[in-house]
């Protein structure tokens, strides 16, 4: 195992590559893309990299583990030091410093969850279920060495790994370019970023994420990867009158996403307390739970996607289902989800055997423009 | 057999650890599209590991470790006696289109979704109209999500959606012009 030092450097050098490149046009990331393909090899590369209408890879994407559901792309794990480092700042450039973040806390969460199933834990533990010691994670980001593997931990049915920050793949569709269209994929367990750059456009959904634990302790510091996406839904649905709550409650029970991945372009019919029965702080709260996803991207592109799901706001919906307390810190255990002619965001916490609050999947989309799809301009 | 199914749900859930796996569930998801003349609805059934070993028995019947077309044919035909679907109080005949089964290996990890499709005619009827989808397959293990597509054609506009709170009970009240 590294020492905390490497580990915090680590860290320190993939935040601070974050914070620099956030706000970046297309060409900072394009010239990321093209100084990550330009350190792999040739097989690293042709690994890294796919037609930009390879449909299969396109939807290669999922909430399991890699070793259920096999990913293609170039892992964390094949890489050298300075590879990963390329390969997280490009990830970084198409990002915003909390998309970022986020993106780290998810990783560090399922080295978490490695570490807490070699201790045969069980998943979904907290801070006690996790590394209660707040130990940093086992090769964690760009430089690390390979996982540590515990004693028949985080190991799936056929043997392979389950977990742990070695497991996400990056992976190109198409040529990096200002001006023809490609596409970024970054994901593995709990993770799927799907990022197609058309021009000066960054189109973030599908998205996926989650988190198991949800909720823990990582140098003495407590970590809710999901956290803003759980407590301002629940600001907001406590910032309703009981006539608004009626409305966005719903009285039936929600097992798990109902678009997730393989559902593609669908748009069911939304449900809920519509926007337009809102009032302007209500509005706000409600946009304000939107930017959580829209706004992982990076700023150009979030502040697009967010006049466009600003402009949506009167036709758009807020529905609930499950408890609607939850304890100071702790998420929620309810589902929720925002819907609008370009929107459908879902939070889901999954019922798996443990406590659904600290095993989470939401999912971001727009059905019209999955994938970047429509035509621009419409 | 619902019983020794429950029985042996409540064993082998007890065994595992709660990992990535969907574990003590029947994952039903139903999606409903109503168009001029028919009603087309996609079933996703998930099995948890949990139940895959007891729901794989009542699927290989005859236990060779593969799900033959018959097989798969029979169980189509078992969910649809399951189901029923109704248009403004009658009942309505559902045609199997499609059933498609994963791996055996993908059911056994928690992540195999048997697809299935039908469609159901529409008879003629007022402008003011009302579906009614009831789903009690494997009712002791399944989690039931029912949800209808925003119709394609604009003729057709959604007035209503009601539940129960399993969803097993699911009623679409809807304008046809």
């Amino acid at each position: 195992m590294r020492s905390n030092h490497t580990i915090h450097t680590t860290i320190l050098i993939t935040l601070s590559l974050g914070t620099a490149m956030a706000q970046t046009s297309t060409s900072q990331i394009v010239k990321a893309a093209n100084s990550f393909l330009s350190i792999l090899d040739d097989n690293q590369r042709k690994s890294a990299s796919f037609a930009y209408d390879d449909e299969e890879q396109r939807k290669r994407w999922s909430n399991f583990p890699i070793s259920i559901v096999p990913r293609a792309g170039l892992s964390m794990k094949e890489m050298n030091p300075a590879q990963r480092v390329a390969a997280m700042a490009l990830v970084a450039s198409a990002l915003s410093p909390r998309g970022l973040e986020k993106v780290q806390q998810i990783m560090d969460g399922d080295e978490v969850l490695k570490t807490s199933e070699a201790n045969g834990r069980g998943g979904g533990g907290g801070p006690q279920g996790g590394r209660g010691n707040g130990g940093p994670p086992q090769g964690r980001g760009p430089g690390g060495p390979p996982n540590g593997r515990g004693p028949g931990g985080g190991r799936g049915p056929g043997g392979g790994l389950l977990f742990g920050s070695d497991l996400y793949f990056i992976s190109i569709l198409g040529m990096p370019s200002e001006k023809t269209p490609w596409m970024l994929q970054f994901g593995g367990h709990h993770l799927a970023l799907n990022i197609t750059i058309i021009g000066e456009r960054g189109i973030l959904t599908p998205t996926l994420t989650g988190a198991q634990p949800a909720l823990y302790t990582l140098n003495g510091k407590t970590v809710r990867p999901l956290g803003a996406e759980s407590d301002k839904a629940l600001a907001l649905l406590n910032a309703l009158d009981d006539n608004q709550r009626k409305q966005a409650i719903l009285g039936f029970k929600l097992a798990d996403l109902v678009l997730g991945p393989g559902q593609d372009g669908k748009m069911i019919q939304p449900e809920g307390l519509k926007a337009s029965s809102m009032n302007e702080k209500q509005r706000a709260m409600l946009m304000d739970v939107v930017a959580e996803w829209a706004g992982i991207v990076h700023e150009s592109a979030a502040k697009a996607r967010m006049a466009e799901l600003k402009a949506d706001i009167n036709e758009s919906w807020f529905a609930w289902s499950g408890p609607v307390t939850a304890a100071p810190g702790s998420n929620i255990a309810a589902y929720y989800r925002i819907q609008g002619p370009h929107l459908v965001i879902e939070y889901a916490p999954q019922q798996m055997g443990g406590d659904p609050s600290l095993h989470v999947h939401t999912m971001y989309r727009d059905p019209t423009n999955d994938y970047g799809r429509k035509p621009a301009g419409k | 057999m619902k019983r020794t199914l429950l029985t042996t749900v409540i064993l082998l859930w007890t065994a595992i650890p709660s990992l990535a796996h969907r574990l003590d569930q029947y994952l039903q998801g139903t999606i409903i599209s109503v168009e001029k003349n028919r009603v087309d609805v996609q079933i996703t059934l998930t099995p948890g590991v949990a139940i895959f070993p007891a729901l794989i028995a009542d699927i290989d019947t005859d236990r060779n470790g593969v799900i033959s077309a018959g097989e798969q044919h029979m169980y189509a035909a078992r969910i649809l006696n399951d189901l029923s679907l109704k248009i403004d109080g009658q009942g309505l005949k559902p045609q199997l289109l499609s059933i498609e089964f994963p791996a055996i290996g993908e059911m056994k990890e928690g992540r195999g979704e048997i697809r299935m499709e039908f469609i159901a005619n529409l008879p003629r009827g007022g402008p003011k109209r009302k579906l009614i989808f009831e789903n009690h397959h494997q009712s002791r293990i399944a989690a039931y999500q029912v949800n209808c597509l925003v119709p394609r054609d604009p003729d057709i506009r959604i007035l209503a959606q009601n539940r129960n709170y399993s969803q097993s009970f699911y009623e679409l009240d809807f304008t046809q012009k």
